[in-house]
């Protein structure tokens, strides 16, 4: 074998172990969020129910899926689109964190309100809270299995 | 909403998508490493063509060394092959820069440029030398004295001689007749005239009679008949037919038509022994009639009729009927049945086949793959080819019976009369002439199938004269001759 | 109005502001697929020198096209960080190294099997792939960052249908007829295969309607003796998909696209209602079409004849096949090198239409089965990420729609590599982002940026509130 052929397959099989290197870059990070996601319960714990909404954007009576972070506004990129005038384009973002529910305001210009009183920034919200964004109002309930 | 039913769904979906993609590349696999040593030998692979143009191919040589296919630089110092010996145009073919390859020269042109190594590992390794052709030189079990003198007993006459060693599947002769001249193809200097003669002569020279020529098989048939009904118990040895001896005198009669005796068979019953014997064609038509289409046919095809036998060149397919009747085994009628039984009708057999048929015989009713190359030797060392056995036909018993059957068509005293001049002197020979009628003016041909010793076969044979005569005429005398010379120079 | 966003740059509202955001897999998976790219140019190179060249270092083949492609893969790194989206971070790489070897295999074929030639200069078949794979990444960037919402998508589902089934007419009339086949509509200069975008706007439509009425197919059903199929209403549009998908074979000789059509709608058909019946009713359809088809249509029969035995007419109908099954035994394990395989018949390469139809076949030869499979590996990769983003969607319209881009890739893959390794019968549809061609990689460029801006994971999760110690807990009471 001479010096050019030595060179050449060194350089062709190297190409081949990159190809892998480059998939097992991949699987390694696969496997860590695989691991990940089963620890995770993606389990539902909590809906809105749209109590009142007088622009019928969330029309009256809908429920809502909640994830762990959920933004509510009047932007289109939020989770919830709330189309109401007196909401803010990022208004509010409702997380769970532990076992308990938050609604935080995201510096709105009318406020966040929980059972009629006003969030100061972070506060806890029960099943069977109501928040208020606008004119538009929203009770947190308990997913039923 | 219920969400997770679906994320469920994707995650099954996502499974039986990588269990595809898993499928694909096992399926890749497949035909990039097991199938990976055949599809690259295949003549018309690129890399085949592309290196037949370069490389010296490997030479080519018989049992005992002798050259059948060498080559030589031209003036520019391009390599073109070279045939010495003319007798085995039909099995070594040519290679030619202009005209493609036909023959052996075809059928292992991977191996004699040498791209592929059978050798898995060697092969991939093969990929890391500079060099990486290794071309293969072919040791052939042919015997070039034998094939002469096979070539020179046809004469001017077209036909086709196969000689083998029924215990081995080695064959030592394959001639067919007219041979050309391989040489005038591939030499540049000579190229165009010699192709266009060989190619409009009207003769067919570049047609292998033994491998590719079907021929009406007239009373050799009877042997594949017997192996039939014996294999499938419809008879044994011993069966006789009470309407015998009448309908040897009288003819006959198969639904509405009536079958004739040829002349000198007695008017008596007969066993399987007595009828090889005489080659009575009645006995057989019963015979088939009683072993049924549906036998005949599935052990034809046990004997190799679809052309299927691994050998080393294409055989075209023999056939037992054309298939477009609706009776078991594609026959049409009990007639046509009845006709087919001694070899006529619509059957067509190669001499190869029918070779194959005496060495099946003579080898207790086991049939061994035949082969021409029997070694490859390249610079890598030689790989020897070691005989196989592709199937056993028939039991031991029967195949004595019929062993003793066709010695009695030789040299018993009836026999003697109508195959003169097959028996070797001092060696039990035994076989069945044909005399196949093609209707119409014009000759039949000539056919013989034999084997000896009949005790311990050592070669089996079939020999065919196109119009030759009746069997007794050319093809008999001619096999005596060569199974003589065998005995005689070749057998130790 | 809102003041709790960082300093930004005033940029139109449709790009988003600008809030960047390190993506550090991405990066890393970048570099190694840049590396791999410029290895594989070197191999190249070296396969293509001259045996009596003076022996010179190591350097790539054709450095300009691989300065322009990595450079291109790096501005799109770069844009989706400013853009701060928490976009998938290895579609970009695994699609981004699928067309690096589509560009070494552009440039190891002979560059006069396509010449575009625009002003005075002439491009060459590797130029003129380079020019669409960058096309086709910049679009899937611009949608990565610039889509923030579904709902042109989500809403007018039945539009999109319009358009696909008036494209799809369009073609059967205007279309330009090649062998036979009326895929490509021409405006002038400018030609494309509708096919292509049809499959998008499919997976569209299919992924509103089903995940509008996927309550009623998941609870209600029609039962025929032991089958449950879906209600009456909506078996209609069931067997209308089977009767377009016939249509197009039999009018348009369109094979892949139909097998393709027909196969994504079963798969999204079963992510949508998780009843197996669906598909076996499905696949039922697909065997009585396919025997009607096979007895009726005669491409179709000479088709599934060359499938099952090609060797039958090597050198005629069959070539194709034997060639690229040539091919890949020729590359056997480790393949022949980059370069190195294919010997050419007469000064033409061994397999016809082989950087549309058969790029896997060249691929097989020179990467060998190794290779083979980490390409099939990539693919599952780019499936798997799209699987996964449908998975963690936040509805089903997304989940759907995100699914169904994936399959129409990961399908369309199998059925042509499947195609060239002889285990379904060949099709001749395109190897996403590996096949030469403008139409395919602009499609399946959408589909990657329409896959990267469903899979923005949103805004970061605020720090957890700080609870109020117990004083001032407290306190509060007391103060209430």
């Amino acid at each position: 074998m001479d010096g050019f052929t030595v060179t050449i397959w060194v350089v062709r099989i190297l190409f081949l172990v990159l190809l892998y290197v480059f998939l097992f870059g991949i699987a390694r990070a696969l496997l860590r969020d695989l691991r990940a996601a089963s620890r995770e319960p993606t389990v539902e714990l909590g809906r809105l129910v749209v109590v009142a909404s007088p622009a019928g954007e969330p029309a009256a009576g809908t429920t809502l899926p909640l994830d762990a972070i959920t933004t509510l506004g009047r932007d289109v990129n939020n989770a919830i689109v709330v189309d109401d005038e007196f909401v803010s384009a990022e208004h509010a973002v409702l997380t769970f964190r532990g076992r308990t529910w938050y609604v935080e305001d995201l510096g709105s210009t009318n406020g966040t309100f929980v059972n009629g009183s006003p969030v100061d920034s972070v506060a806890p919200l029960g099943y069977g809270d109501e928040i208020q964004l606008g004119q538009v109002r929203l009770r947190l309930d308990r997913v039923r299995r | 909403m219920d969400r997770r039913p679906v994320s469920r769904s994707i995650a099954q979906v996502g499974l039986a998508l990588t269990i595809a993609f898993g499928i694909l590349a096992g399926w890749a696999g497949y035909w990039q490493v097991f199938r990976s040593p055949d599809l690259s030998n295949a003549a018309d692979n690129p890399a085949v063509i592309a290196a037949a143009r370069d490389v010296v191919r490997g030479k080519i040589l018989d049992r005992d060394g002798k050259v059948l296919a060498t080559t030589k630089r031209d003036d520019n110092g391009d390599p073109y092959r070279v045939y010495p010996e003319r007798s085995v145009s039909a099995v070594v073919g040519y290679a030619s820069r202009k005209f493609g390859t036909a023959g052996l020269e075809r059928a292992y042109a991977a191996q004699l440029i040498g791209v592929s190594d059978p050798d898995p590992i060697r092969n991939l390794l093969k990929k890391f030398e500079t060099n990486p052709t290794d071309p293969q030189a072919l040791t052939l079990s042919l015997s070039l004295a034998l094939q002469k003198a096979a070539v020179r007993g046809l004469g001017d006459d077209k036909g086709a001689v196969v000689m083998l060693d029924p215990r081995t599947g080695e064959v030592l002769v394959l001639a067919s007749t007219p041979t050309f001249d391989a040489s005038a193809i591939t030499n540049p200097a000579t190229e165009d005239q010699g192709f266009a003669a060989v190619r409009d002569a009207a003769s067919q020279p570049l047609l292998n009679r033994a491998t590719q020529g079907r021929y009406v098989p007239g009373s050799v048939f009877k042997i594949v008949t017997a192996i039939a009904a014996l294999g499938s118990g419809a008879i044994d040895a011993s069966t006789t037919y009470p309407n015998q001896a009448k309908a040897e005198r009288d003819g006959l009669v198969v639904d509405g038509f009536r079958i004739r005796e040829h002349p000198g068979v007695p008017a008596r019953t007969l066993d399987l022994a007595h009828a090889t014997e005489v080659s009575s064609n009645i006995f057989f038509a019963l015979t088939g009639l009683k072993t049924g289409g549906a036998n005949l046919a599935d052990y034809a095809a046990k004997l190799g009729f679809a052309g299927d036998v691994g050998f080393d060149l294409p055989v075209a397919a023999s056939q037992v009927t054309n298939g477009s009747g609706k009776q078991p085994g594609g026959f049409v009628d009990d007639v046509e049945l009845a006709n087919a039984s001694y070899g006529q009708a619509e059957t067509f057999v190669t001499p190869f086949q029918m070779a194959l048929v005496a060495a099946t015989v003579a080898n207790g009713g086991e049939l061994m793959r035949p082969h021409l190359v029997t070694a490859l030797t390249g610079r890598s060392g030689t790989r020897t080819v070691s005989p196989e056995p592709l199937r056993r036909v028939i039991s031991q018993e029967a195949a004595a019976a019929i062993n003793a059957a066709m010695v009695r068509a030789v040299e018993g005293t009836l026999g003697r009369q109508f195959t003169p001049g097959a028996a070797v002197p001092g060696i039990t020979t035994a076989g069945k002439s044909g005399t196949a009628e093609l209707g119409g003016s014009g000759e039949p041909h000539s056919w013989f199938i034999g084997f000896a010793p009949a005790n311990d076969p050592q070669i089996a044979i079939a020999v065919l004269v196109e119009r030759g005569g009746r069997g007794a005429q050319r093809a008999v005398p001619l096999a005596g001759s060569l199974l003589k010379t065998y005995f005689d120079t070749v057998a130790k | 109005m809102s003041n709790a966003a960082p300093a930004t740059l005033t940029l139109p509202r449709i790009l988003g502001p600008i809030r960047p955001r390190p993506r550090w897999r991405e990066a890393r998976l970048l570099a190694v697929v840049a590396v791999t790219i410029l290895v594989g140019s070197v191999s190249l190179a070296l396969a293509q020198r001259a045996p009596d060249a003076p022996p010179g270092g190591l350097e790539p083949a054709e450095p300009f096209h691989l300065a322009v492609y990595v450079g291109v893969l790096l501005l799109a790194h770069v844009a989706q960080v400013l853009a701060g989206r928490r976009t998938d971070q290895v579609l970009l790489p695994a699609v981004g190294l699928l067309g690096g070897i589509s560009l070494l295999l552009m440039e190891r074929l002979p560059q006069n099997l396509v010449i575009q030639t625009i002003g005075k200069t002439d491009l060459g078949l590797a130029d003129v792939q380079l020019v669409w794979l960058v096309l086709s990444i910049g679009l899937a960037t611009t949608l990565a960052i610039v889509v923030r919402s579904d709902r042109w998508l989500r809403m007018y589902k039945y539009t999109w249908a319009a358009t696909g089934v008036a494209l799809l007419l369009l073609t059967f009339v205007l279309g330009t007829e090649i062998n036979g086949q009326r895929l490509t509509l021409s405006f002038g200069p400018v030609s494309g295969q509708p096919s292509e975008l049809l499959k998008v706007i499919l997976v569209v439509f299919l992924a509103g309607y089903l995940s509008e009425n996927r309550s009623l197919l998941v609870e209600q059903s029609t039962r025929v003796g032991p089958i449950s199929l879906p209600p009456v209403p909506y078996l209609a549009p069931m067997v209308a998909m089977w009767a377009i998908a016939l249509g197009i074979v039999v009018v348009q000789r369109d094979l892949g696209a139909a097998l393709l059509f027909f196969a994504v709608f079963l798969l999204l058909l079963y992510t949508a209602t998780g009843r197996a019946g669906y598909v076996v009713l499905g696949l039922i359809l697909f065997i009585l079409g396919a025997f009607v088809m096979y007895q009726v249509v005669d491409h179709v029969r000479t088709r599934v004849d060359i499938w099952l035995d090609p060797f039958a007419d090597p050198s005629g109908a069959g070539y194709q096949v034997v060639q690229s099954l040539y091919a890949f035994a020729r590359g056997g394990l480790i393949g022949t090198g980059l370069g190195a395989g294919l010997p050419l018949v007469s000064g033409r390469l061994p397999i016809p239409a082989i950087q549309t139809d058969f790029p896997l076949a060249a691929l097989g030869e020179e990467l060998g089965l190794v290779g083979i499979m980490a390409i099939l590996g990539i693919y599952l990769v780019v499936i798997e990420r799209g699987l996964r983003i449908g998975a963690a969607a936040r509805d089903d319209f997304r989940a759907l729609l995100a699914s169904g881009l994936a399959l129409v890739v990961g399908v369309q893959a199998f059925i042509i590599a499947a195609g060239n390794l002889k285990l379904i019968p060949l099709t001749g549809i395109t190897l996403p982002f590996i096949s030469y061609g403008g139409s395919s990689l602009l499609v399946n460029g959408i589909v990657v940026g329409l896959l990267l801006a469903l899979s923005d994971k949103g805004v970061e999760p605020p720090p957890p509130p700080r609870q109020p110690g117990r004083l001032a807990r407290l306190a509060r009471r007391g103060g209430g």
